[in-house]
């Protein structure tokens, strides 16, 4: 059976003759694109956890200062919130994060006992914790991580508190959490009289009103009575806060730091491989390949590395999301996430990665003069 | 009047900003079907005057013209070597990374030729130049002899109108040279082709019914064979 050519074939030739070289660029495409995967994935992660908190316990909107890491806004605010018309219910909570032990942190929440946001959670050991009393609350994966139960004690900053009751969270950012009476985190986090923020929920949309204009007209509402302060939509505070946008923002600088080492060593890879095959690039336009299919060669090879070097990175990304929700210091904050947008998403970086870094040398070996390619050594 | 298959006009090549003559004004005429030799001592311009009536470097001054119409003006340099040429080399210049088979097929894949059909065509050519044990072997396990045959496989894969051979005996044998010259003269015979073949051997000359001698960048003489 004869052999059949194919440019694919031919493409993936070039690249075997140098095996080491290829498979040591793929290994740093690999390890570029598995920091974007791990990296984007675990702030995506976050943010979705995020979103899920909100979710389960039913809260429209959030009512914060303009920087959510100055948790300055004041509790009495909360009397205001109940007045309004369309609020059906405004809760205070305080959010930090602690050292728990040497090797675990996690979130904080101040809640009041009487909290509506208790209704996303289902106690599964103990029970409630009492507001004015030093007890805690765990989250079911935080209580496994620190090998605590009920009626256990735990010490956040110098202070012993009973843990009351195990729970059993919507969101891994409550199942990794501690949750404490908002006047207990108050005293030992000295804020007095302020909270992060006031969750909402809205009374149900009047038959007939749209329900985004509807929760347009609250958060008018609730920003014309508190002045200074902004009542975000739970899906926009999210996606849109500034831990989140934080998260995202140093997931993606140190990706694009990690892609730009990878495109350098792809496009090492391509101007060395143009170079020593100067001649077959001759031999090629010499057979009257135009300068577009010897460009588009070499784009292929390069678009190659980025593509193997793109599964390899997703298999390392997958890895290292695993890894960090299996590591005690990180599990408590997010699950691994890996949805298919982040799978092409991480592919595409990959190609264009490829494409980008051989787009120099694809360039220089098509404009070769033929008899100048042949010539060469 | 029909126009020649190839005509140079005044050609002249400089090199190094043209303080280096390789070609001091040649012109000539090949018809459609002629067998001709080009020979000259080492640096005569037989070799830049090949390169340029194949479409793989551009005159100085003067201009090639296929079938009466200019190269590199109104005929595209490329769509020329991939459709009427077909180059053979001193140096074979096959591919090391590819197998014979796979070497053929590559100026076909320049045309955008059917799969099947560029594998049939090229085992076609390769069993008709002997070389059907052969078709699976890479380059470098290929005597120089079978390498030149690849060679000439592969010029001939497009099926051109003109086989341009560059001293395609000067890395052989006297035993695998008369082979490929047998080789290239039937093909010419059989098929009608027209090739111009550089050579500084004499007697690979005078097989041909036609030739030019090149020195110092100018033709010294020209004959047809009666």
């Amino acid at each position: 059976m004869a052999r059949s050519l194919s440019f694919a074939w031919f493409s993936w030739k070039n690249l075997w003759r140098r095996k080491l070289r290829t498979l040591l660029t793929v290994c740093g495409i690999g390890m570029a694109v598995g920091a974007f995967v791990a990296l984007v994935g675990f702030s995506r992660s976050f943010e979705h956890e995020w979103l899920r908190m909100y979710e389960s316990s039913g809260t429209d909107i959030a009512v914060v200062q303009k920087t959510f890491l100055n948790t300055s806004v004041d509790e009495a605010a909360g009397a205001r919130l109940m007045s309004l018309s369309s609020v059906a219910a405004a809760t205070p909570m305080i959010l930090n994060m602690m050292d728990l032990t040497p090797e675990i942190n996690a979130l904080v929440y101040g809640w009041r006992a009487d909290s509506y946001e208790f209704d996303g959670l289902t106690l599964t050991s103990g029970r409630r914790f009492r507001d004015g009393q030093p007890e805690v609350m765990l989250g079911e994966l935080l209580a496994g991580n620190l090998h605590k139960q009920a009626g256990d004690t735990l010490d956040i900053q110098g202070s012993r508190l009973t843990i009351a009751g195990v729970y059993h969270g919507g969101s891994a950012l409550e199942a990794g959490a501690v949750i404490m009476p908002l006047d207990e985190l108050q005293q030992i986090a000295s804020l007095q009289g302020k909270v992060t923020a006031f969750h909402v929920r809205l009374r149900p949309v009047p038959p007939g009103d749209a329900p985004d204009a509807y929760l347009k007209n609250a958060q008018a509402q609730i920003e014309a009575a508190l002045p200074g302060l902004r009542a975000v939509p739970a899906a926009q505070r999210a996606s849109n806060n500034q831990i989140v946008l934080l998260a995202h923002a140093a997931a993606w600088g140190t990706s694009s730091i990690a892609l730009l080492i990878g495109i350098l060593g792809i496009a090492n890879t391509m101007a060395m491989s143009v170079l020593e095959r100067t001649r077959e690039i001759g031999i090629l336009r010499a057979l009257g390949w135009k300068r577009w299919r010897v460009m588009l060669l070499i784009q292929s090879e390069a678009a190659a590395l980025g593509l193997v070097g793109g599964v390899f990175g997703i298999a390392v990304g997958w890895g290292s999301l695993h890894l960090l929700a299996w590591l005690p210091r990180t599990s408590s904050i997010t699950p691994p996430a890996f949805s298919p947008s982040l799978l092409l998403q991480a592919m595409g970086v990959a190609v264009v990665a490829g494409l980008a870094a051989g787009a120099i040398p694809a360039w220089r070996g098509a404009h070769l003069l033929p008899v100048e390619a042949l010539r060469h050594d | 009047m029909t126009s020649p298959l190839l005509e140079a006009r005044e050609l002249r090549k400089g090199y190094d900003d043209g303080r280096i003559a390789a070609l001091r004004g040649v012109s000539l005429s090949i018809e459609a079907g002629d067998f001709v030799a080009i020979s000259g001592p080492s640096g005569s311009g037989k070799s830049t005057l090949l390169q340029l009536l194949g479409g793989l470097d551009t005159p100085s001054e003067g201009q090639v013209f296929y079938r009466g119409q200019a190269l590199g003006s109104a005929i595209d340099l490329d769509d020329y070597r991939s459709t009427e040429v077909g180059f053979i080399f001193q140096a074979f210049y096959l591919l090391p990374t590819l197998r014979a088979i796979e070497n053929v097929q590559v100026p076909m894949l320049a045309l955008r030729r059917e799969s099947s059909t560029r594998a049939q065509r090229a085992e076609e050519l390769l069993c008709e130049l002997g070389l059907k044990e052969r078709l699976n072997h890479y380059p470098h396990e290929l005597s120089a002899g079978e390498r030149q045959r690849v060679a000439i496989a592969r010029a001939l894969a497009n099926q051109p109108t003109l086989l341009l051979a560059d001293e395609p005996t000067g890395n052989l044998d006297s035993e695998n040279s008369a082979r490929i010259m047998e080789i290239l003269i039937g093909i010419q015979r059989s098929r009608g082709m027209t090739m111009i073949i550089v050579t500084h051997e004499n007697d690979i000359a005078a097989s041909a019914p036609r030739h030019i001698r090149i020195r110092d960048g100018r033709i010294e003489s020209g004959r047809c064979a009666s």
